[in-house]
């Protein structure tokens, strides 16, 4: 376990500097944050401009400037943000919660409705039930998340006023972002349930488990369901990760103050250091995710924890 | 124990603001109002930011010495006068007495000499407002309430420079006492509204300061909520959780649907932001001036204000807005022609099916629908126009800097000064980063000559001039200036728009 923990920190240590190198040598390439901040404000001299560079260090070489990043990471010292100064660890400390709060909220919103859903697609093959969840898993892929975010606000907000438009205070303004969000993931989540269950009632245990005279809830939760998690769970933990880096539009639109927002905001301003570090904080994330996948196997799998 | 100590006062501070919030009665007549910013500025120091969204709600906060409110007339702020002195060289000021700041500490001379001595000194080295203020040599003290402001040389535009900005006054033991970093987060001044608190990406909240000296504010409660995507914002104010949506949010194409909202209106005015189409002058077609010229008079530009920007823009002939100090009525553009336009283009030898190319800022929605347009205007005198969106800051800190652009680029251009120096100076004097292409001495002499003039009269004389040799020569397809577009809750009484974002709220009630 030791050996496979520090085989994955390393693994980890080298996703983050080949991300945050290609990024930061490819934002560099884009602009100068000191000309984006005389924006509006008339003529600027090449004296201007170097003080203002010297000052947020841009006058350095790529290479000085990386080192002095990765120095920042090892000490917990992420610099400060090019627009106005802010701590940048500051600014992550409080954008990290707010993405993921959302997304494991909306993770779980799919999560407990494609599970029946699929399952109930599964068992009625071909039927009524089956055809309808496919219709809805299909309109859903189909129509961009955005769509979806403003009709629901259309109706909930302006219309019926039950739910503020945007903005995270208190457990209303969770909801639209969430159900939005929940909502595509379900339509993807639905069909592979489907699959994976459709492949796993198949197998001759499951027929063991029925002519041994198990109630049919036994048999899909407990019997086929745990066989076919494998796949679900890999698919959902790297949809876990992709999540994270799609929640821009979604924190866009519902003025979320999340990593989405912040990582949004840094590009336009050409802010470096927050860039970076949201760059960072994301790779890690999707790292850690995919170490708990890893050991999600194991304890829902006994032959995968043995080998 | 002092921390404590101060913990303690402020309680008692806030309960006895509240007390006197309940008993004070219709003088403090309670009222919060919300307002949507499209922009955190992430810094509320003064020398840190050019963000017209930083000085929407540091107006409120701050005082300079003088002040120019959305009428644009510049008044007594801080100072409650001023004479000029040695030829211009010297600003004498006469400085308001009994001012507090909002921690308490007295307003006074050394307060001036303070802030400027930042804004100049380190700390302004490190922000982008430093340079707008060169012209300030150092400031004496007379008295308490006196202070000689000595200029390098004289500066016509620094009076109205001192009313927003970099010149805002801040208070020295607070700064001192707190730091640097505390102030760009809890900032303190002698504003109508003092500071409460600043959450970065979300919003900043202030409260009415009562001993405001230009009077207490009606409102009790000012929340700026930074809200970037536009649907956003004017879904927020439909749902009657925003009161006021300031600019630059709203586009044009959702005018109606403020409109179509019985409880909202919309509200604009002409604004200091200029759209141009600007020429390569050195290479291709364009660098002959006929071309220029001929292009100007195949684009119907009264129609593409009229369509397109639904009325929400006005022509321009020269690169400022009619606010412009240096705006010159008697000057005319060159018509909408395109018979005269294709004889123009034969004279220069230019066949049809001559192409050029058209850089916009890609997420400028109005723009990319004027630039089909302006191309179709140019297929009907023979010449092929594409289009290529660039990311907003690719285009400023690269194409245009870097000379790398099409034959024509725009460029979008408001400085809040409203004085044509900024822009022209910027555009058309040799070797300035945003004008890669042209040399013109003539042009060089004639921006510098009226840099140091403190005679008005003169100086709009020359500036005039500039900008009727720069139509002469064809430098840019001047389009339109746009307007500045406010959404408005009915519920606001007393709102009174600025051209540049920067108003007081203390006159405003909600119901």
């Amino acid at each position: 376990m030791a050996g496979f923990l520090i085989k994955r920190l390393l693994q980890a240590i080298f996703v983050v500097i080949a991300i945050t190198l290609v990024v930061s040598f490819a934002i560099r390439l884009t602009g100068d944050p000191a000309v984006t901040m005389f924006q509006g404000g008339g003529a600027m001299t090449e004296a201007d401009l170097a003080r203002i560079r010297a000052a947020l260090g841009t006058d350095q070489p790529f290479i000085v400037q990386y080192l002095h990043f990765l120095k920042g990471l090892v000490t917990l010292d992420l610099g400060r943000s090019f627009t106005g100064g802010t701590s940048v660890s500051l600014l992550i400390g409080e954008a990290l919660p707010a993405t993921l709060l959302l997304a494991f909220i909306s993770m779980a919103v799919s999560v407990v409705l494609s599970i029946p859903l699929g399952i109930k697609a599964a068992t009625s093959k071909g039927k009524g039930a089956d055809q309808i969840i496919r219709i809805f898993s299909l309109v859903g892929l189909s129509f961009p998340n955005f769509w979806l975010a403003t009709m629901l606000v259309l109706l909930f907000s302006i219309t019926l006023g039950w739910l503020p438009p945007s903005g995270m205070s208190g457990a209303a303004s969770y909801v639209m972002p969430a159900i939005t969000m929940g909502i595509i993931l379900t339509a993807t989540n639905v069909r592979l349930v489907r699959t994976s269950m459709l492949e796993t009632l198949q197998s001759q245990y499951i027929m063991v488990a029925r002519a041994k005279g198990l109630s049919e809830t036994k048999v899909l939760y407990k019997h086929a369901l745990r066989n076919c998690a494998i796949p679900l769970i890999t698919y959902f933990g790297l949809q876990f990760g992709g999540l994270l880096g799609g929640i821009v539009v979604i924190e866009r639109v519902f003025n979320w103050p999340g990593l989405g927002t912040l990582a949004f905001d840094a590009v336009g301003a050409r802010d470096y250091p927050v860039l970076q570090a949201v760059i960072t904080v994301l790779s890690l994330l999707i790292v850690g995710i995919n170490l708990l996948v890893d050991i999600a196997y194991g304890l829902v799998d006994p032959r995968i924890r043995t080998e | 124990m002092k921390i404590t100590k101060r913990g303690l006062t402020t309680t008692f501070m806030a309960l006895a603001l509240s007390g006197a919030a309940i008993f004070a009665g219709p003088a403090f007549a309670a009222g919060k109002m919300t307002v949507s910013s499209p922009q955190d500025p992430g810094s509320w120091d003064p020398v840190d930011t050019f963000l017209v969204q930083w000085a929407a709600v540091a107006t409120n906060i701050f005082d300079g010495l003088t002040y120019r409110g959305p009428d644009l007339k510049l008044v007594p702020g801080l100072a409650e006068s001023w004479e000029e002195l040695d030829d211009g060289k010297r600003i004498r000021f006469k400085l308001r007495e009994g001012v507090k700041f909002h921690d308490g500490e007295p307003f006074n001379a050394e307060a001036v000499k303070f802030t400027f001595e930042r804004l100049l000194g380190d700390e302004g080295a490190k922000g982008p407002q430093r340079s707008n203020y060169i012209a300030i040599d150092s400031i004496e003290i007379i008295d308490d309430f006196t202070v000689d402001m000595k200029l390098k040389a004289p500066d016509p535009v620094l009076l109205t420079k001192l009313a927003g900005y970099g010149a805002m006054i801040v208070p020295p033991k607070y700064i001192q006492e707190k730091g640097e970093d505390n102030f760009n987060l809890n900032p303190v001044g002698t504003g109508a509204f003092k500071f409460v608190s600043y959450a970065p990406k979300i919003d900043i909240k202030l409260q009415a300061n009562p001993d405001y000296w230009g009077g207490a504010p009606k409102l009790s409660e000012l929340e700026y909520r930074f809200i970037a995507e536009p649907a956003t914002a004017v879904a927020e104010l439909q749902a009657g959780r925003v009161d006021l949506v300031i600019p630059p949010t709203i586009p044009i194409g959702m005018i109606p649907v403020i409109q179509g909202d019985s409880k909202l209106e919309v509200i604009s005015v002409p604004g200091p932001t200029v759209d141009a189409l600007r020429f390569n002058t050195r290479d291709g077609i364009t660098a002959d001036p006929k071309v220029r010229k001929a292009i100007i008079m195949a684009v119907d530009r009264a129609t593409i204000v009229k369509s397109i920007l639904a009325g929400q823009a006005s022509e321009i002939s020269s690169f400022q807005s009619a606010l412009s100090f240096g705006y010159d009525e008697g000057l005319k553009t060159l018509p909408y022609d395109p018979e005269a336009a294709k004889k123009l283009l034969a004279e220069a030898g230019v066949k049809p099916g001559a192409t050029v190319q058209i850089d916009i800022r890609g997420n400028d929605a109005t723009m990319n629908e004027v630039a089909q347009v302006v191309s179709s205007y140019l297929s009907m005198v023979g010449i092929t126009a594409t289009i290529k969106p660039y990311e907003t800051n690719v285009l400023l800190n690269d194409i245009i800097p870097q000379g790398k652009t099409g034959a024509m680029f725009q460029q979008k251009w408001g400085g809040w000064t409203f004085d044509y120096d900024n822009t022209a100076y910027a555009m058309y004097h040799s070797g300035e980063k945003w004008n890669p292409y042209d040399k013109d001495e003539k042009l060089d002499k004639l921006l510098e000559s009226q840099r140091p003039l403190t005679d008005r009269a003169e100086r709009e004389k020359i500036l005039q001039e500039v900008a009727r040799y720069a139509a002469d020569r064809a430098l840019e397809l001047p389009l339109y200036n746009s307007n500045a577009i406010y959404g408005i809750s009915k519920r606001v009484k007393g709102f009174v728009p600025a051209p540049d974002n920067r108003m007081k709220l203390n006159d405003v009630t909600v119901e």
